[in-house]
């Protein structure tokens, strides 16, 4: 019980009963948590102030997980456990609930998050672990994993290329390129490129992403047969 | 499993679960309507006969609809909606959620009881002749349907379903009612379900009828061994019901 007290969870769905408010709801939370905060203070927090009074029936799928949330940090949570917190949210939502995230993780709470966007691992987690097949195949701070993977360079296709010694590949009129030292191949691209005058449209470059390196993974190691697909 | 309950969360859960109860009309018809209705059966003559007919008729609604039928609705559709679920990710601990849902019905079962007396006086029934064992086959019979409600609830697969799967437990109730049309030896048999020891208590310790008739056979002294094999049926099945209700607990819908 002490650990129930010092910790919030999050579960993958949400549970309520859609008869009552949003505000019955985190009234009846916040008498089954020691040490709540004030209902109408998380009530701001997650931006549900003028959906208050609304039945969580008609809540749409956002509100209800900003609410679900919400229960969760009534109290005040030494450690979070985030399964999906932002499955189904709309854009602005999610950068809501990131902020929060890291508010809480600034003010010394440690959260757990599993979640299905890299992105969100990307500008949330300090550690990652990355998980496929059911194992952990990868652990680290964000920027260690993506270490020693190599970076992508993609413009549209032109005529003719420079001889350039990486792995070149092309799809949908984009040319790909994928290169271990990035400034070294950026710099003889450019240079060929201001030679001949040849405009390069599109032109992108970028280090490894998390989203790289995890379907790299993905890829090159099949799931074994016995277990099912892992997230991240 | 825990060894305390804490009175400030059962408050809490209980007082939203009653807010629930009266925000669903079709729950509240059969949670406060239903068991009140049989109460008019003693307008229909002021006989002991009639007086224990209607109130055997009453407390087994009360038994059925607001504790069993209530009961084992709301945590079905509790579990459907994952609120189960959600609840025993806090504080709260399992037998808080169970007592807490069970309460508000079983306030109502208490409060028809304690009504009921002031009613069937005015009506010309006799005063109990022994307040004490009537209350505490109330309040027996309450936890078994309740234990009921829970056992029951394992096996129903969605609130719907449940006004299928009530039935084994609704026929337990009635049937003792029914034991007088029985021959003797059907009737043993008869006499150890619950609604026949509720039907019994109450025939015995409110209006004395030791006997199947209208004739006042006991006095206040023999309520107490009349009351005694009833009472034991109860409890007996107060340990069955809660085993099969433990052993068969499920918190989260099929998938």
């Amino acid at each position: 019980m002490e650990v129930r007290r010092r910790t919030g969870l999050l579960l993958q769905s949400s549970g309520f009963s859609g008869d009552l408010t949003v505000r019955e709801t985190l009234l009846m939370w916040s008498g089954l948590t020691t040490g709540t905060r004030p209902v109408d203070d998380v009530l701001d927090l997650l931006r549900l102030a003028g959906r208050a009074d609304v039945a969580v029936r008609v809540l749409s799928g956002g509100e209800q997980r900003r609410l679900d949330l919400a229960c969760t940090l009534l109290g005040h949570p030494e450690v979070l456990f985030l399964d999906e917190p932002t499955t189904g949210l709309d854009p602005e939502s999610r950068r809501g609930v990131w902020e929060l995230v890291r508010g809480l993780r600034d003010s010394g709470t440690t959260v757990l998050v599993t979640t299905h966007y890299l992105e969100e691992a990307e500008a949330l987690a300090d550690r990652l672990e990355i998980m496929h097949a059911g194992r952990i195949v990868r652990s680290g701070a964000p920027h260690e994993i993506a270490e020693g993977h190599p970076a992508t360079i993609q413009f549209l296709s032109v005529p003719e290329l420079p001889d350039l010694p990486v792995e070149i590949s092309h799809e949908r009129g984009l040319t790909l390129l994928r290169t271990d030292d990035l400034q070294r191949t950026l710099t003889d691209l450019l240079v060929w490129a201001q030679r001949r005058g040849q405009v390069l449209d599109g032109l992108q470059a970028r280090s490894a992403t998390l989203e790289s390196v995890f379907l790299d993974i993905a890829n090159a190691e099949p799931v074994p047969a016995t277990s099912t697909s892992g997230g991240q | 499993m825990a060894t305390t309950l804490s009175p400030a969360r059962v408050r809490t859960l209980a007082r939203w679960n009653a807010v629930l109860l009266t925000r669903n009309r079709l729950a509240l018809f059969y949670g406060v309507v239903l068991p009140l209705a049989p109460l008019l059966l003693l307008l229909t003559g002021d006989d002991a006969g009639v007086g224990a007919a209607s109130i055997v008729t009453t407390m087994t609604f009360a038994a059925l609809f607001p504790v069993f039928y209530n009961v084992l609705a709301q945590f079905v559709s509790r579990r459907d909606e994952l609120v189960l679920k959600r609840l025993r990710s806090g504080e709260a601990r399992d037998a808080e959620i169970l007592v807490a849902l069970a309460l508000p019905g079983y306030a109502i079962l208490v409060l028809v009881a304690v009504l009921a007396i002031p009613l069937a006086i005015a009506a010309g029934q006799p005063v109990p002749l022994n307040p004490l064992v009537y209350l505490v086959a109330v309040l027996l019979v309450g936890v078994l349907f309740t234990a009921f409600a829970f056992w029951t609830a394992a096996w129903t697969r969605n609130a719907e379903a449940a006004q299928l799967t009530s039935m084994p437990v609704v026929f337990l109730a009635v049937m003792g009612q029914m034991s007088v049309a029985f021959p003797d030896r059907v009737r043993d048999v008869v006499d150890l379900t619950p609604g026949a020891a509720l039907t019994d208590l109450i025939r015995t310790s409110w209006f004395g009828l030791g006997e199947p008739g209208t004739e006042r056979t006991l006095d206040f002294a023999d309520t107490w061994a009349a009351a005694a094999q009833p009472l034991l049926v109860l409890v007996v099945w107060i340990g069955l019901a809660g085993w099969l209700a433990s052993r068969s607990m499920r918190w989260e819908p099929r998938t």
